[in-house]
């Protein structure tokens, strides 16, 4: 039997424009790692379609120690007061070898 | 009927069968970075094409036109932004960000122009390609600072302290604005353009002139399904709106008709290619910056406007209608 352990899923949806601001905020936050994926889909601000520079949308999925989770949700937080559009859900996740987790993103 | 037979070119028919495509609710779907990879092409070899042709322009026209882009730039988002605010149909944010898509410029509609006066057969004045770099980004800047200054009113209206709102690292958008991509490979292609050498462009010429047409037909076939779906949206954005989609190029397009022949003293081509600098609305440079600057504003309104209401008016009745100023203004001057 594996041992696992207790990690937070944080998932965002949101213009492919910010882009390097969600980077950022993942990396100041001494996340491990990050994915990105392009995503289509709509909305109540209507469709996004993926096909033009403007018209893409981003999925990013972070891994976290719930420790640090807090940190990384008031960023987004401060993106959605200024007007931006996320798509923000945290998820509980079971990881192996969570030591890799804990080492910071290689710069 | 000759004003019919101007539009029966490929470019404009495929931009027609795009729209058909979706309004039939075809399967028809282009692989997701096709748009892209052509934008690039078109882009890269309008820039070679121009750059190399301007290696022996005249400095001062040059000059002079990149003044002139300049204050189209800075000047068209102002009065977009006025006319917006007297629809009363959208707050000050959303006109600011509308407004920015105005003062830009849209590279589809300038390369469909060149297409519809190759096929009439006129020569048209290179410089205007220059502008259309130019133009990409002084109306992001434009935007932004028309929604800061709204952003303040709101707030000082409220009795608070002056916020960032929605911009607050406007030093990297102004950065943005002018290191994007579109006017980097622009200015890069027509700088290569004219610094090489005539026999290694000539080597060039199967790239940039021979399979140009055929890019622009799939560009815009692509660019007529877009325009398809945004004609969903236009529900959302009301009669008053899509009245403003239309009197804004007209609006730009005379004032481009002015600058080209009485500011700059082009011929009837040239005249025609600023006119529709001045009535295009960008779809690829400003939505992005908008997008980040002032978040508040919705992105449908400006979308649906630049590209399903002022591109394909463009496209069909406003190059035509450019041409015909052009050829009155160039007539009595």
């Amino acid at each position: 039997m594996h041992r696992l352990f207790p990690e937070k899923l944080i998932t965002v949806i949101t213009s492919e424009v910010l882009e390097d601001r969600l980077v950022a905020l993942v990396r100041n936050r001494g996340a491990s790692g990050y994915t990105l994926l392009r995503a289509r889909g709509a909305g109540s601000e209507g469709r996004q379609s993926g096909l033009l520079w403007f018209d893409s949308n981003l999925l990013l999925k972070v891994i976290l120690p719930p420790e640090r989770l807090t940190g990384l949700l008031d960023d987004f937080s401060a993106l959605i007061a200024k007007g931006h559009h996320l798509t923000v859900f945290v998820s509980d996740v079971t990881v192996l070898a969570h030591e890799k987790f804990e080492r910071p993103l290689a710069p | 009927m000759s004003q019919l037979s101007n539009l029966l070119i490929p470019a404009v028919l495929f931009f027609g069968l795009g729209i058909l495509a979706r309004l039939i609710k075809s399967d028809l779907r282009f692989p997701p970075d096709l748009a892209k990879i052509l934008s690039i092409y078109l882009l890269v070899s309008i820039g070679l094409h121009g750059g190399f042709e301007l290696g022996k322009a005249e400095v001062g026209t040059a000059l002079a036109s990149i003044l002139w882009a300049l204050a189209l730039g800075f000047l068209l988002p102002i009065a977009g932004f006025g006319l917006l605010i007297a629809t009363r149909r959208v707050d000050a944010l959303n006109a600011a960000a509308i407004a920015a898509h105005y003062g830009s410029v849209s590279a589809g509609t300038f390369l469909t122009a060149i297409a519809y006066l190759g096929n009439q057969g006129i020569e048209y004045e290179r410089y205007p390609l220059i502008m259309l770099a130019v133009m990409e980004s002084p109306a992001i800047v434009v935007g932004l600072l028309l929604a800061t200054w709204s952003r303040g009113r709101v707030t000082s209206a409220q009795g608070g302290a002056p916020g960032s709102g929605g911009n607050g690292q406007v030093g990297e958008i102004v950065r943005e604005a002018f290191t994007n991509g579109s006017v980097v490979l622009l200015i890069g292609s027509m700088l290569i353009g004219a610094l090489a050498s005539e026999k290694s462009v000539d080597a060039l010429h199967p790239f940039t002139t021979d399979i140009f047409m055929g890019m622009l037909c799939l560009f815009l076939l692509e660019m007529g399904m877009e325009a398809g779906h945004r004609f969903g949206d236009f529900r959302r954005v009301g009669l008053v709106l899509g009245a403003f989609g239309l009197l804004m190029p007209l609006l730009g397009g005379t004032v481009g008709v002015l600058v080209g022949h009485f500011g700059l003293g082009f011929g009837v081509g040239g005249t025609t290619l600023v006119a529709v600098l001045g009535a295009s609305a960008s779809y690829i440079a400003v939505p992005p910056a908008m997008r980040l600057a002032i978040p508040e504003a919705n992105p449908s309104f400006y979308l649906t406007l630049a590209l399903g209401v002022t591109f394909p008016f463009n496209v069909v009745v406003g190059i035509p209608l450019y041409h015909r100023l052009a050829e009155a203004a160039v007539g009595t001057g």
